[in-house]
Formats: structure tokens, C-alpha cells, sequence
């Protein structure tokens, strides 16, 4: 085997250690009536689809894909892989839905609104709800993106920093008698 | 103990690749990633290790690595097959197309004549020719893939009248030096200026985030010293590595002049191939200024190549090896960007830098670059490492103390130098590659250490210069 060949062996090695470097804090979803805040940051990318109305107003489809990394002691898990959809409008605002799906496949369902989305624009999060260890969790959480850069072709990439919220698991119901 | 058999050696590979692929899909999926990231991550590393230990050609793996992907459900056949409509891609198979038209009509061996004349006493003569040729136009042009077109059709006739041909393994090394000078000279040049490679301007709008202001005049003299002793140190160091077996040649200067007066006045063909291609090169150098399209450019330089039957038809049916190229290309080009879409690439990024945090500024400088430059071996777009995980190194670098102008240009050049880090690790490299004169193993060794080398340039020439200049 070659030493190039042995370098990417460690490389893909490295990769796959830094995926599995065991967690601090306790992971995974909180107790049943148990609230958790987490931070942490969002690097994702996609596409804009842009409809020019009048003059100074603009509107357009997102859809953003990417993953989400938490940091913290009692944060919901190391990360998720964030996806969301949305419309952003230069006058109104933006809105939309993001669903960060886990490493079982688990999902957390949040409404997004906030401003347009562009390089500093500040986005509120509402937890709704979610499925496997999630289902019934609700919260709320907000970001701020740091940059924004739309491509000629309208593939978009950006990072959001500050993200920082808090969700609380349903309090279990007594069992029936 | 015995050395094992080149099929026993082959088969052996294959188990290995065969090996990681399942060792990695079934290690239990890291919390935080979906099993489609990692399933995906697990395929495509056994691709490029499969290829590394050449258990399969580039080709083979990619078809095989599509495969797997679309069949297992890990991604969307829409998705894995998305490269082949991709523009860069396209930029590739048609540059590579009118580069033949340029040898064919002759005016390739012309050109190559002219540079001999010029700097042919010795291979390194020639070496340093293209090395100096492409620092001298890459400001003008805002893509290394279309400059890769224009120096792509002079490195192979150079090599051609030479007398290498990849077919011979005695004349291939020239041909083979050549060819990595040029991948190798498009990566060192990208870094030298802002307006060489469309990733910096990308890249300055990333840092301009973190509070820092960068523009032309400023890149140029933060780069001046590295790049500039990159562009001196590596037409020797690639000749040390990969020695051409021809050096000396001092009878060719003058064979060559009288070669060309041979050849007589421009023929029909080269005079309409020269047009043709100053008309593309001004797209090319114009295409921001004009809003072009790259590709369509190129189009339209082959078109007319066609049109005008400088090229025929049956030159292109005879391009078996432009259509391997294509479907490599495409396949990693689009797996790459599943990667990143599915956030693995962003999230490796992460919890690699971040776990460096609470060490000492120079260590945390050190280990972000070179892990920045590792993270390349996954990639196979420049522009799609810089919009994943420039912004998170830099961020992790001013947390770890490294002042942030010197954390953000080392970032910023190592996303242009470590482009031949693998063949297709750059979509200019491409077209080199495709040229056949280098074997799949010697274009990782080479990239490898050529990448290394400039890394060490950067890190300990770059350095101290960019601590005295920037603030």
C-alpha cells in the first residue's frame, strides 16, 4: 500500500473519528416535562428562486439543507441535519418550516418567520413538535445569519450563528386506569 | 515473505476498498449526522481510496460508487446524476474538445514551437514557461477552468513536439512533468491574485463578515511572497519528484526556429482556430464585465471549430477518452455536493476545529490550515469547501486567538493551492488529467506532496510575511 493510499486511510479515519468523538453533556431528547436550552450554529445551502415585482420589491422560494451543530452542557443532542423551506419577501418578511431530522431519523418540526432572508437578517424558530424521542416537544429559538451568498445560477450558501433556544418534552400522562 | 502479484496485489485492494465501504456504512451513524450523510460519506471514501490503491480506474469507481448511491436509496437518482447538466463540468469536456482542435489544425505546434524557440534548452526551461505564463494572464482571467482551456492545448503541444506520447513509457515523463507543472501552476497563480479563480471574491465576501476588508492590491502583496516562491521552488521541486528523462536540450531552441520557418504562413484551419480562440479567451477575461456564461462560451468556440470543419465529426467520435472524463467528473462532482448539501461537510468542519479549542493560537493556527487542506480530499469543487467551512475555520481561529487577518488569507490561498491535492480536486485540473500522460497513482503521490510542499511554503514563508504586512 502506498503512502498516499495509508494518508487517505488515516484521512477517512480521522473523518470518521471526528464524527464519533463521544458527546459531552446528555444528549438526545429531555425528560418528560424537562426543558433544555441549546445553542449553536447552522451551515447550510441551496437554492432561491427570486420573483422581481415592483421596483424595490422582490420575493422568492428558499429551500435550505445543512447540517446544525449544538455546543453546551444541556444542548438537544450534538446536531441535526437542518432542512427548511420558505418565502422571503423584501417588504413582509420572511416565513417558512424546518425540520432537523437526527442520526435515528427522529425529527423536531419548527415555523420560522422573521426578516428577509439575507446576511444579517435575525429569524425566530417556534418547536411545534417532532417524531420518535421529540414527539410532542415544543419551544422556541432564534438565529442570526452571518453571511449570505446567492449565486448567478441560485444556489445559495450561508452560516447562521447565535442560534440559541429552548425546548421542553410534554409532561408524561398518567396511565389510564 | 513474498511480494504479492500485481492481480494477487489487485485483489487485495479491492477486498480492502470492499472492506471500508461496509466498515464504515455499518459503524453506528455519529449523533448529529442522518444515516444518508453517513451512508453517502461511506461510499464516496471508498471511491477515492479505491482509486488511491487502484483497485479500480477513476471511471470504474465513480460508475460503481453512482451505483451504489442511487440503489441503495441513499440518494435521489435526480440528485446523483445532477453533474452531468453542470456547467463547470460541461467547461471541462468543451475545452477539452477545442484543445484538440488546436493541435489539430496545427497552430497548437506552432505556439509550442514559438515557446521552445523561447525556453526550450531544457524541460525545466519549459516548466518554468508555463509557470510564469499562467502568473502573468491569471489576473485577467476570473476562472481557472477556462485557463486550463488556454494552457491546456500549448502544455500538450509542447509535449507532442517534444515527441512524448502517453502511449510510450520512455517519452511520457516529459509529457507527464508538463502536464502537473500546468495543474500545479493553475493552483500556485489562483492564489497569487483575487481576480485569478472566482472562489477568492467568494472567499473575501465570507471574510468580510469577521470585520476584514480585502481587495485587490491587498491580496496581491499578503500573496506576493508565498506564492511568488511557490511559483520560483515548483517547477524544480515537481522535477525532482516526477524527473522528466529528457534535461538538457540545447539544440532545440534552434531546431525549433527552424521547424517553424518550415511550417510556412498560417493555413486556413489555424487562422480560423485563432480567431476562434482569441474570441473565447475575450469571453472569458469579459465574462463578468458582460454577464457570460463560461460555458456558453465555450460552446460557441466549438461550435464554430465545427462549423468551419476544422473539426469534423469524426474527430469527435474519436474522443472515447473526453466521454470517461465527463462521467468521472460528473459522478464525483455530484456526489461531492450531496455530501455538502446533506451537511456532512459542514459538520465534519466543525467538530474537527472546534476540538482544538483551548489550545495555544500558533498550534490552533497550524492544525486548522492543514486540517482545512485535508478536507479537500472530499471535495471536488473549490468554490463548495470555501461556502462550507471557510467562515467555520476562521471563526474557530479568532476564537483560539490567531490574529484574524492571518487565520483568514492562509485559509483563503490554501483554498486555491490545495487544489491537486486529487485529480479532481479542482475542475481545471480535469483537463490535464484527461491528457493520459500521468497514471491515476502518480497524480495522487504527486498531488499529494505537491500540496504538502506548498503548504510548507505557505505556512513558513507565508507566515512571518503576513504577520509584517497585514493587520
Amino acid at each position: 500500500m502506498t503512502a498516499v493510499a495509508l494518508s487517505w486511510l488515516v484521512v477517512s479515519l480521522l473523518f470518521a473519528a471526528a464524527c464519533s468523538r463521544p458527546a459531552t453533556g446528555p444528549d438526545g431528547a429531555p425528560a418528560p416535562g424537562e426543558t433544555r436550552t441549546f445553542e449553536g450554529t447552522w451551515s447550510a445551502s441551496g437554492t432561491r428562486y427570486t420573483l422581481q415585482l415592483e421596483p424595490g420589491h422582490k420575493t422568492s422560494i428558499l429551500r435550505l439543507t445543512g447540517s446544525l451543530l449544538l455546543t453546551g452542557q444541556r444542548r438537544l443532542g450534538v446536531g441535526f441535519q437542518g432542512e427548511a423551506i420558505g418565502i422571503s419577501d423584501s417588504q413582509t418578511g420572511g416565513v417558512g418550516h424546518a425540520v432537523w431530522t437526527d442520526e435515528r431519523g427522529d425529527k423536531v418540526f419548527s415555523e420560522l418567520k422573521g426578516q428577509p432572508l439575507g446576511t444579517g437578517s435575525h429569524i425566530v424558530g417556534t418547536i411545534t413538535g417532532g417524531t420518535g424521542r421529540y414527539a410532542g416537544v415544543t419551544g422556541e429559538y432564534e438565529l442570526r445569519w452571518q453571511y449570505v451568498i446567492d449565486s448567478d445560477d441560485g444556489t445559495i450558501s450561508g452560516r447562521a450563528v447565535g442560534l440559541k433556544g429552548r425546548v421542553t418534552a410534554p409532561v408524561a400522562k398518567a396511565p389510564a386506569r | 515473505m513474498t511480494v504479492p502479484g500485481p492481480d494477487r496485489r489487485k485483489l487485495l485492494s479491492r477486498v480492502a476498498t470492499f472492506a471500508l465501504a461496509v466498515g464504515l456504512w455499518f459503524t453506528p451513524i455519529p449523533s448529529g449526522l442522518t444515516s444518508q450523510a453517513w451512508h453517502l460519506f461511506a461510499i464516496f471514501a471508498a471511491a477515492i481510496f479505491s482509486v488511491i490503491v487502484a483497485a479500480f480506474p477513476l471511471l470504474t469507481a465513480a460508475m460503481l460508487a453512482a451505483a451504489a448511491a442511487v440503489l441503495t436509496g441513499t440518494i435521489a437518482p435526480a440528485k446523483a446524476f445532477a453533474g452531468f447538466a453542470n456547467g463547470s463540468v460541461l467547461l471541462v469536456v468543451v475545452a477539452f474538445l477545442v484543445a484538440r482542435g488546436v493541435v489539430k489544425c496545427g497552430l497548437g505546434r506552432r505556439i509550442s514551437l514559438l515557446v521552445v524557440s523561447a525556453f526550450g534548452r531544457s524541460s525545466l526551461g519549459l516548466a518554468y514557461s508555463i509557470f510564469l505564463t499562467d502568473a502573468a494572464i491569471a489576473p485577467a482571467f476570473p476562472s481557472n477552468t477556462a485557463r486550463s482551456g488556454v494552457l491546456f492545448p500549448i502544455v500538450l503541444s509542447i509535449a507532442q513536439g517534444a515527441g512524448s506520447t502517453p502511449e510510450d513509457e520512455k517519452t511520457r515523463r516529459l509529457g507527464g512533468y508538463l502536464m502537473f507543472c500546468g495543474m500545479a501552476s493553475l493552483a500556485v497563480s489562483s492564489a497569487l491574485w483575487l481576480t485569478a479563480t472566482s472562489t477568492n471574491p467568494i472567499g473575501v465576501e465570507i471574510v468580510e463578515q469577521f470585520g476584514l476588508k480585502i481587495n485587490f492590491g491587498s491580496w496581491l502583496i499578503a500573496a506576493s511572497v508565498p506564492a511568488l516562491a511557490a511559483v520560483l521552488l515548483l517547477p524544480l521541486v515537481l522535477y525532482r519528484l516526477f524527473p522528466p528523462g529528457v534535461s538538457a536540450t540545447p539544440g532545440a531552441p534552434a531546431a525549433a526556429r527552424e521547424a517553424l520557418r518550415s511550417m510556412g504562413p498560417l493555413t486556413r484551419d489555424e487562422k480560423v482556430v485563432a480567431v476562434a480562440f482569441v474570441l473565447m479567451v475575450a469571453g472569458w477575461v469579459m465574462a463578468g464585465t458582460l454577464k457570460l456564461d463560461l460555458t456558453a462560451v465555450a460552446f460557441g468556440g466549438f461550435g464554430a471549430l465545427l462549423a468551419t470543419s476544422v473539426l469534423t465529426l469524426d474527430d469527435i467520435t474519436h474522443e472515447g477518452g473526453t466521454l470517461a472524463t465527463y462521467l468521472w467528473l460528473a459522478v464525483l462532482f455530484a456526489m461531492s455536493g450531496q455530501l455538502n448539501e446533506l451537511g456532512f461537510m459542514s459538520y465534519v468542519g466543525g467538530r474537527l476545529s472546534s476540538a482544538l479549542e483551548g489550545i495555544s493560537w500558533p498550534a490552533a493556527y497550524v492544525a486548522l490550515v492543514v486540517l482545512y487542506v485535508l478536507m479537500h480530499y472530499l471535495f471536488v469543487s473549490q468554490s463548495s469547501q470555501v461556502l462550507a467551512l471557510l467562515g467555520v475555520f476562521v471563526e474557530v481561529g479568532m476564537r483560539a486567538g490567531v490574529p484574524a487577518p492571518l487565520i483568514a488569507f492562509a485559509l483563503l490561498f490554501a483554498s486555491s493551492y490545495f487544489s491537486t491535492i486529487t485529480p479532481q480536486g479542482g475542475s481545471q485540473n480535469v483537463i490535464f488529467v484527461g491528457s493520459g500522460y500521468l497514471r491515476q497513482a502518480e497524480l495522487y503521490r504527486l498531488g499529494a506532496l505537491t500540496t504538502a510542499f506548498c503548504l510548507v511554503v505557505f505556512l513558513l514563508l507565508g507566515t512571518p510575511w503576513l504577520l509584517l504586512v497585514v493587520r
